[in-house]
């Protein structure tokens, strides 16, 4: 039985009618750790800039070819007298950068900093976004007209128009007749008598390669290098190296002009240099063998379908005149012929008409077939294994391209689908000559920066 | 007592022959020639009534007779202590003393009982006979005398007394058998009926039965000690007993003050009043008429939580007050603006505090030279009911006091001053013990009435119990509504402490309603709404089941603090919002009894019958005419209310006062006043702060009926 | 919620759009940043709205509702503002400083729903937190006072007991009902183990904040120890042992209270100092940021 009554007077009499006045251990901790921890804060922030600067206020690690400018804030970030903000200004890039303006006709030039974000870590910063590209070309605009290009170009694997040759359907100009098709039988006549079968390395190389040509000769020397160096990492112009004949061409397609002669082959060169080449050979002939002015000449030496009649020549230098016109005969309508287009001039010597081999296709973009090198030829030019005109462009469509290039936005497990892995913003063939300005210690900070 | 010619009578007593003039009674013969006989109920100075028999003595005839009343017979043989007359006497006294609670209260304390003493004398030392089983009580009514019926021995000497010598027939005889005892007037308690306690009942009686209380502190320390003729010769002491004076001598004393001389300061517990004999009084209130600010105003960032006093001039309050008298205890009241008035020779103060223990109701200070009289309530009680003193009473308060009160009633403010002329003759002062009733509901209603002084409970009996109406303080009016409507008493009024009542009789009261005609409307308008609001109270308690409710006074709440205890995260907030709303005093504690999960933080509850406004000496504590309870400015701090009220709602805080330094005119010196502070429901902002502050919607202030209305309903449904 | 639909529907077109992704530097991030940081800002202006809780700008509920759900859309406009990026070093802190917050400020949320249900439904016998100490004071007097009145009942002091028990009325949360066990028999042996009992359980148990480490901080064991007690002291003196128990078991309320109470107050020690740092952090970083 208890005997303690709690009443509602009993209860509050014994409070202390000031205590919620009165510091209580809760309370004054809070209160103390709400001085004290924003204390702390700002405590830390002066620490940070007596220690590292405004390190702290980066918002992100640079990139790494400045981050070594890491704690230089205001070469980028430029103080201007009696000013608050610290912006990037295009003119802090360009006091070491140069960019040359992507089109004279554009609209409005972006910043700098628009398309190159730094503070983003480890990347490049040539690597711009496709936003960056699309902010004019998704709806593109010129100052004055309309534009050449295409207007809407929002991604490379939705908008991006098909490459102009197959866009525009494009015929090859070359001269030179190719017959892509035929040169990838399996019977076809190789060198020293000999069946081949033909790759499309046998003739197209890739830049820099190492690698022997299997069937060239002694004459033959791979490729040469490519283009002088590029400052620009990327993209890369390489383009195969142009297929010429002494390394291609001339171990199967021989220029043999007399039996005389044996392999003898006549240079590859203008009819001119030929011809000279022929007088000479015959005269040597000649000269070591002059009872030859005598001899008939063989009926097997006649082309089948072309009958010429014989001529007998008198003397040596008829003799030597007969020749050489048979062998010119020989060369200019068969086997020069062969895959030249030969002109005449009104002279005795035609001329061979330029082969204009065209080796780039895609004017505004560059292709790194280096890149490409573990891919079979044929998996982008399958046309090749069909084309028997010469008139053919064998450059696959946007859409091979696009089996592996896409939107990288929309998977990590695309190629790179982005602009810049095939465009180039700045027109590099304006650019100037760099200013060569920044010492050692400015950039590291140890002295005063001297900004233009 | 006869008044016959003194012839000599020659009898014989003891052997001893004397002549007596005739009419002698034996007794006195025998006392004339030396002889002592003992008696027990015979009292020189009162007519023998021979009821006890002790005295009888052997005449020589059948039967022993009583000789305080028998004459005086020629040649009678009177033997007074004979062996027969011994052994009856002592028998006699055996008999006395069997019932007699010995040692009886006079034994102990002055060890001189009559009959114990004669019992010594008669070796009666232990009762052959058996106690009586009934018991006959006692009376501790009385301030003065206590009444233990025990030792009574119906010798009838306090009833000859009372009615022969003082002629006050207060005393009679009752009962009959062993029921039989003495009687104040109809058998009521010595202190409701008419005794004056003049004391001589207590002088005669020869036992215990009527002896003189001892008060707390009967001696006041300081002051001279009067002789008794000396008090006797004052007026107001005439036909006040002398005996009684003397005995009670240490408990009226003499005070002189000098002028400027603070004789009681206002606050202060006390049980004496004054009486002034000569010289002039000051009476006021020192109290700085001031209140605890109820401001929502902000102060500046970094103010202090400091409880600051608002002084009328510089913050009055929306609400004025109502009444243009603060009433005091004493003969007059104070005028509110400017409350200070003056005391004359004649003029009693400090009744309440000496009768009732209430604080001082204010600062008396001695205008002039003074000699008072200090008196503790055992004296006053006596002067009280002495007719001169009361005649003197009545005449100063009809002079003085009387006007103001009845222009202090707001509704009779337009009375002429030729009508309370007429009036202060005819109205009557009636006096009332603590729990008297006054007048019952029912009754036939025949008087309007005024309180003068003391606390009157006006409730009304209903089936379920009593409810109290209000409480009326000196100032207040009642019996109003019965008069007007011609219906019978619809209240009952009791007197919760020594009351005295100022009663206009009903022609009166219809006279004035006839002079007055805006009186009148006023009255009725007030009964209107009185009526009215005990219908609403009515109504209200049927739709409840009140007897489930918690026993804990929620139902006595017209308005509750409830901290809904399942979001109260404990935070504080409401405090803090309430010592903010009232300078930094909280007026609200967040602890309490819990009712279901909610807990009734304490804070005022605007109780119904709110306990805390009965006994404000100074009438501070009282709503005006709305529901909070307010605390005016003019609180003395005395501390009352807090003790009174239930709950604890009202706490007392100190303040920093400025006052003028008495000893140094002109300059302030720094002092602390006390007031008493109670939550006052914010009546100036739309919302209580405490409510307005909760973060987690905890705090309400609800009207508790109807709050816990869905609780009490699904109680009594389960309960069936 | 409308505003946080507005806000991510906002953003993601306007992610996929920015040439460079979303920054906190471009417009939309901007804005994203600054109503972030000025719903942050209203959220701490809570404290500042306790310190005047009278003055009328608003409920206190209002604002604290306010607080709740502007803190909590804040975090996610943060995330919009930083594209769900910590950036540098500056930002780092931040948001780890944020979320630190936004945790502290959901437990506290959590904790202030279900605790008060906790507390009420334990601790019948709570009090005021801040005055947990005083009140423990007015027990150990009162136990006091029980154990003299027992041990005078037991000594045969029967007058004196009586007026203690009528000085005892004053002590906390009790009053008596005056009845003094008179006509008991003298039981010296008895008193002075109880004064013992007092003297080596009770009172330190009562005496110590937490009551670590007493015996009878268990409740059972207090129930053994008065169980006990009954059989050793006679039967009119048993009341006086409920109220001994009683009051134990109003200090382990007490402790309890006590323990509760930091709790449901504890987790402001992290959220209220943070936050006020956060608001500093953010603030310069804002300048800082826009400078840069």
């Amino acid at each position: 039985m208890l005997r303690r009554i709690r009443t509602t007077k009993k209860l509050a009499k014994r409070i202390d009618l000031q205590y919620f006045k009165r510091a209580h251990p809760l309370r004054r901790w809070r209160f103390w750790l709400s001085l004290a921890v924003p204390v702390v804060a700002l405590g830390w922030l002066v620490a940070q800039r007596t220690q590292g600067g405004q390190k702290a206020y980066s918002s992100g690690p640079l990139s790494a070819s400045h981050a070594v400018f890491t704690q230089q804030c205001s070469l980028c970030h430029v103080t201007r007298a009696a000013a608050f903000f610290e912006e990037v200004s295009d003119a802090a890039c360009l006091a070491c950068h140069d960019a040359p303006v992507h089109h004279v006709n554009q609209v409005f030039t972006p910043p700098c900093s628009s398309c190159h974000l730094e503070h983003k870590g480890s990347i490049h910063l040539s690597d711009t976004s496709t936003a960056s590209c699309t902010q004019c070309h998704e709806s593109l605009r010129v100052r004055d007209g309309k534009p050449h290009f295409a207007e809407s170009i929002a991604s490379f694997d939705r908008e991006h128009p098909d490459f102009s040759p197959a866009a525009k359907k494009l015929t090859d100009p070359g001269q030179l007749r190719l017959n892509h098709y035929l040169h990838l039988q399996s019977n076809l006549m190789g060198p020293n008598g000999k069946r081949v079968q033909m790759n499309c390395e046998d003739c197209h190389q890739l830049t820099g390669e190492p690698e022997q040509f299997a069937y060239a000769g002694d004459l033959v020397t791979t490729g040469s290098l490519d283009q002088a160096t590029s400052l620009h990492t990327r993209p890369r112009p390489s383009p195969m190296v142009s297929v010429k004949f002494a390394a291609d061409c001339a171990g199967c397609h021989t220029l043999q002009f007399d039996t005389r002669f044996g392999p003898e082959q006549v240079p590859h060169d203008k009819p001119e240099v030929v011809h000279a080449f022929l007088v000479k050979r015959f005269q040597e002939y000649i000269v070591r063998n002059p009872a030859a002015v005598h001899e008939p000449e063989p009926p097997a030496r006649q082309v089948p379908t072309r009958i010429r009649p014989v001529r007998m020549a008198g003397n040596a230098s008829e003799w030597v005149q007969f020749r050489v016109d048979d062998a010119e005969w020989l060369l200019w309508s068969k086997t020069c012929k062969q895959c030249h287009a030969l002109r005449s001039t009104g002279g005795s010597l035609p001329e061979i008409v330029s082969s204009g081999i065209r080796t780039r296709w895609l004017e505004h973009a560059t292709f790194d077939h280096r890149a490409h090198r573990m891919m079979a030829c044929t998996a982008c030019h399958a046309q090749a294994l069909d084309s028997h005109d010469t008139a053919d462009v064998l450059l696959p469509g946007i859409q091979t391209c696009r089996e592996c290039h896409q939107d990288v936005a929309r998977s990590r497990e695309v190629a790179e689908g982005r602009c810049f892995e095939c465009h180039e913003y700045h027109d590099w063939s304006k650019a100037r000559p760099s200013k060569h300005r920044f010492s050692i210690p400015e950039l590291r900070g140890t002295a005063k920066l001297q900004m233009p | 007592m006869s008044s016959k010619p003194s012839a000599e009578i020659q009898l014989t007593i003891d052997g001893t022959n004397i002549s007596v003039p005739a009419g002698t009674t034996i007794f006195d013969a025998a006392r004339l020639n030396g002889i002592a006989i003992p008696t027990l109920c015979h009292q020189q100075n009162e007519n023998p009534v021979g009821v006890c028999r002790v005295c009888v003595v052997d005449v020589g005839q059948r039967v022993y007779a009583a000789s305080c009343i028998r004459q005086a017979e020629p040649g009678m043989n009177v033997k007074t202590c004979s062996e027969p007359v011994q052994a009856a006497r002592h028998t006699l006294i055996e008999l006395l003393m069997s019932d007699h609670p010995s040692p009886c209260a006079r034994q102990q304390h002055s060890g001189d009982c009559e009959l114990e003493r004669l019992a010594a004398a008669a070796g009666v030392r232990e009762a052959r006979f058996p106690k009586r089983s009934t018991r006959r009580g006692k009376d501790d009514s009385s301030a003065v005398i206590a009444v233990d019926h025990e030792s009574c021995i119906l010798c009838d000497r306090c009833i000859r007394g009372c009615d022969d010598i003082r002629h006050n027939w207060v005393l009679a005889r009752r009962g009959k058998g062993y029921q039989a005892g003495i009687a104040f007037d109809t058998n009521l308690p010595m202190a409701e009926s008419s005794c004056v306690s003049c004391g001589e009942c207590m002088v005669s009686c020869p036992t215990g039965a009527l002896t003189n209380k001892r008060v707390v502190g009967t001696e006041l320390g300081q002051g001279d000690v009067l002789d008794p003729t000396e008090l006797l010769h004052l007026p107001i002491f005439q036909n006040v007993s002398g005996t009684f004076l003397e005995l009670n001598q240490k408990a009226v004393v003499k005070r002189h003050y000098r002028a400027g001389e603070i004789i009681c300061r206002e606050g202060e517990f006390g049980s004496t009043a004054f009486y002034i004999l000569e010289g002039k009084a000051e009476v006021f209130l020192a109290s700085p008429m001031a209140h605890v600010e109820t401001a929502g105003t902000s102060q500046g960032f970094f103010r202090k939580l400091k409880s600051m006093l608002s002084p009328r001039e510089q913050h009055r309050r929306s609400e004025e007050s109502d009444r243009p008298f603060i009433p005091i205890d004493a003969s007059v009241d104070l005028p509110y603006d400017r409350p200070i008035a003056e005391l004359n020779p004649g003029d009693l103060f400090g009744e309440m505090t000496c009768m009732s223990y209430y604080p001082r109701s204010a600062t008396v200070r001695a205008k002039t030279d003074c000699v008072m009289l200090e008196m503790l309530r055992n004296v006053l009680d006596i002067l009280q009911r002495n007719k001169t003193f009361r005649a003197q009473l009545e005449r100063n308060y009809r002079a003085r006091a009387l006007d103001s009160h009845l222009r202090g009633v707001p509704i009779f403010s337009s009375l002429t001053k030729d009508f309370i002329d007429h009036l202060r003759d005819r109205v009557e002062l009636v006096r009332f013990s603590p729990g008297q009733v006054i007048c019952r509901q029912g009754d036939v209603a025949d008087s309007f009435y005024l309180v003068r002084i003391g606390f009157v409970k006006v409730s009304e009996e209903r089936p379920g119990g009593e409810l109290i109406l209000a409480y009326l303080a000196r100032g207040g009016y009642f019996g109003e509504i019965a008069l007007l409507s011609g219906s019978p008493r619809t209240a009952t009024c009791t007197a919760l402490d020594h009351v005295e009542v100022v009663r206009i009789a009903r022609t009166d009261f219809e006279l004035m309603l006839e002079r007055f005609p805006d009186v009148r409307g006023k009255l009725e308008s007030i009964a209107h709404e009185r009526v009215a609001e005990n219908r609403r109270r009515t109504t209200q308690l049927q739709t409840l089941p009140v007897d489930q409710f918690l026993a804990n006074g929620l139902m006595e709440a017209q308005s509750l603090l409830v901290l809904d205890l399942e979001r109260c995260t404990r935070c504080d907030q409401c405090v803090h919002a309430c010592a903010d709303a009232h300078d930094g005093v909280s007026r609200l504690v967040r602890e309490g009894l819990r009712f279901d999960k909610y807990l009734v933080a304490t804070s005022c509850r605007q109780c119904r019958d709110p306990l805390c406004m009965v006994g404000c000496p100074v009438g501070s504590i009282r709503r005006r005419n709305s529901l909070e309870v307010i605390i005016e400015d003019w609180c003395i701090g005395c501390g009352l209310c807090a003790n009174n009220c239930p709950y604890g709602n009202i706490n007392l805080h100190p303040f920093p006062v400025e006052l003028d330094d008495p000893a140094h005119p002109g300059r302030k010196i720094a002092s602390t006043r006390v007031k008493a502070t109670s939550c006052d429901l914010c009546h100036d902002h739309a919302e209580p702060s405490c409510v307005y502050a909760c973060p987690h919607d905890a705090a309400h202030r609800v009207n508790p009926p109807e709050f816990f209305a869905g609780l009490l309903k699904q109680s009594s449904v389960a309960k069936g | 919620m409308a505003i946080l639909a507005v806000a991510v529907a906002s953003y993601i077109p306007y992610s996929l759009r920015s040439p460079q992704g979303p920054r906190g530097g471009s417009v939309p991030g901007l804005i994203y940043g600054s109503v972030g940081f000025s719903f942050m800002l209203f959220a701490g202006l809570l404290g500042f709205r306790k310190k005047f809780p009278i003055w009328r700008i608003g409920r206190a509920q209002t604002w604290m509702r306010g607080h709740l759900w502007l803190g909590f859309l804040a975090f996610p406009l943060i995330l919009l503002h930083g594209g769900f990026h910590f950036g540098g070093l500056l930002t780092r802190v931040l948001m780890w400083l944020f979320i630190l917050v936004f945790t502290s400020g959901l437990l506290g949320a959590a904790l202030q729903h279900f605790m008060p249900r906790l507390h009420t439904a334990q601790l019948p016998m709570e009090t005021i937190y801040e005055q947990i100490d005083r009140v423990r004071g007015q027990l150990v007097e009162e136990a006091q006072q029980i154990v003299e009145e027992c041990c005078a009942a037991l000594e045969g002091d029967v007058s004196s007991a009586t007026e203690r028990q009528r000085a005892a009325a004053a002590s906390a949360g009790a009053s008596w009902d005056v009845t003094v066990a008179s006509g008991m028999q003298v039981d010296e042996q008895a008193s002075t183990e109880l004064r013992g009992v007092l003297s080596t359980e009770i009172r330190p148990y009562l005496e110590k904040t937490g009551g670590h480490g007493v015996r009878i901080k268990d409740a059972p064991v207090a129930a053994a120890l008065f169980r006990q007690l009954r059989v050793l002291l006679p039967s009119t003196l048993h009341s006086n042992i409920d109220d001994l128990e009683n009051i134990c078991e109003e200090k382990r309320q007490l402790d309890k209270q006590s323990r509760l109470h930091k709790i449901l107050h504890g987790w402001l020690l992290v959220h209220v100092p943070v936050s006020y740092a956060l608001l500093l952090l953010g603030a310069w970083h804002a300048v800082v940021a826009l400078r840069f």
